[in-house]
């Protein structure tokens, strides 16, 4: 680790987020090896068809507990829009779309990525409903239980677009943010361009963890 | 391929159940403990043991005569299969031959998406195999010149099996000769059916009988709709993403030359 970078997430919210997101590929993997019978062949991987059906019911149970946890952790910082900076923000785009000379200051997470996890959790919680009731379909009237299968393919369409977005984000996007869910330490030049509000707000609070200064009191910390 | 039609006609039917017994013969399904309701109709609705059952009602038309009314349920083999549409190991399918819908128990994972989408209601889940149950048209003797064990078991001719163009001109026919309420069901359904009916009573009268039976609009929407656009999606935003990235670039980060320099740019 280099002298003057800042810790912005902690081992236990790094966790989470990887938990998340394998089960959420794998969820991905498995379920396109039944929604397509061209991807059958994903089966074999897992030891046959019936197997990853099974794979991708356990795997659901993860991912549903990791979304429980990562939406108790990441809700204050990232479920809610702040205005009026937000409405700023999103105004210009976030400077994603055309120039913009001046990206609005906003909090640790910008309105994109909020919408992204608002995205998350909305089609996830969408996703483990539908997914339970798919697991156990004669519990309830076919009527209502062929309604299932849409919604959940709807809620795929969404989470299977978003993984890809967040992917190039989250990456070659935004050079330097990977560290932030690798190791935890961003440079400081990376949090200026992207989080000026938030680097800001805990330079002020004296909350910031600089790599080679002394901590200072009440650091950093999600556990809910 | 000959599409080929069972055809079952309620006029002709004694209710003997010789076919419902073949069937379980044919198909070595073991007979389930039931308990008498006051009722010929055993067992009460089709399971994973019982491909096939009659129907049997007691009907009192607007004169006040008492009337049997029987019916056989089974597979209807639609054209349209909702439950060949939603399979997603390939399990059920289309025999190629006949435009039947058979099954294959080696391919089934269990999953009962059929379930919910047979608009007919007739695939049935067991537990101890997890895997699902349903008439194929003894597909193991029409694929072998021979007709499903059922019509071959039917002593009276109500049921008959043959080429489709055939069949339908039979059930035209006999439906002409009944008269009054008679008509066909199953013709008009889902693209039409390789089992079908002839009524000789409304339709509607019959008991648990499906009255307009389609294609549910989600199974349509789920894999006419949302299954294609899940890679298109996905393809749209990889797309997205590689022109983002080669016409706006990535967003780098300002190389610190002064640190105080405000944030943002
Ligand atoms: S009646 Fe149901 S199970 Fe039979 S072919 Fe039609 S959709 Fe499939
Ligand atoms: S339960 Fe079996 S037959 Fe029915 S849709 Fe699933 S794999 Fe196909
Ligand atoms: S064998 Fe023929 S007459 Fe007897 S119940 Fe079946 S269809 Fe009716």
């Amino acid at each position: 680790m280099q002298k003057g970078y800042v810790q912005v997430t902690d081992s236990y919210e790094r966790i989470l987020h990887w938990m998340l997101a394998i089960s959420c590929l794998l969820l991905c993997v498995t379920g396109l090896g039944m929604m397509f019978q061209t991807f059958n062949f994903i089966g074999y991987l897992f030891g046959g068809l019936k197997s990853l059906k099974l794979v991708h019911n356990f795997t659901g149970l993860v991912f549903a507990a990791s979304l429980i946890l990562v939406i108790r952790m990441w809700w204050k910082e990232a479920g809610v829009f702040v205005f009026p900076e937000d409405l700023e923000w999103i105004k210009v785009a976030g400077g994603y779309l055309w120039h913009v000379d001046k990206v609005p200051e906003t909090g640790k997470y910008n309105p994109g990525q909020k919408l992204f996890f608002l995205t998350v959790v909305g089609a996830g919680i969408l996703m483990i409903i539908t997914g339970l009731i798919m697991w156990f379909p004669t519990a309830l009237p076919a009527g209502l239980v062929r309604w299932m299968y849409p919604l959940h393919a709807l809620g795929f369409v969404a989470i299977f677009a978003f993984f890809f977005i967040h992917l190039y984000l989250g990456t070659i996007g935004n050079p330097g943010t990977v560290p932030a869910m690798l190791t935890g330490w961003m440079d400081r030049a990376v949090l200026k361009k992207q989080h000026p509000g938030w680097l800001k707000e805990m330079e002020h609070e004296g909350k910031l963890v600089v790599y080679g200064e002394e901590k200072k009191s009440g650091a950093h910390g999600h556990h809910a | 391929m000959t599409e080929k039609i069972k055809l079952y006609d309620d006029s002709k039917c004694t209710a003997c159940r010789g076919c419902q017994l073949a069937c379980k013969q044919w198909n070595a399904l073991a007979a389930s403990q039931t308990e008498n309701r006051g009722t010929y109709q055993n067992p009460p609705s089709l399971n994973a043991n019982t491909f096939l059952l009659i129907h049997y009602q007691d009907y009192v038309d607007k004169e006040g005569n008492v009337k049997w009314l029987f019916r056989k349920e089974a597979c209807m083999h639609c054209t349209d299969a909702a439950c060949v549409t939603v399979c997603p190991s390939g399990a059920l399918h289309y025999n190629k031959a006949t435009g039947t819908v058979g099954l294959d128990h080696d391919k089934c994972i269990g999953c009962k998406e059929c379930v919910a989408a047979c608009p007919f209601e007739i695939p049935r889940w067991d537990a101890a195999t997890d895997k699902v149950y349903k008439c194929d048209m003894c597909e193991s003797r029409i694929m072998n010149n021979m007709e499903p064990a059922c019509v071959k078991a039917c002593p009276t001719g109500a049921l008959s099996w043959g080429p489709k163009e055939k069949m339908l001109k039979i059930a035209a026919k006999r439906v002409e000769k009944l008269g009054g309420n008679a008509t066909t069901y199953g013709d008009k359904y889902v693209k039409g059916t390789h089992f079908m009916y002839v009524l000789k009573e409304n339709p509607a009268i019959y008991a648990d009988i499906h009255k307009d039976p389609s294609v549910p609009l989600s199974v349509t929407l789920w894999k006419g709709l949302l299954k294609p656009l899940s890679l298109l999606a996905a393809g749209g935003v990889l797309g997205g993403a590689f022109l983002h990235y080669m016409i706006h670039g990535p967003k780098y980060p300002d190389l610190p030359k002064d640190e105080n320099t405000e944030g943002g740019k």
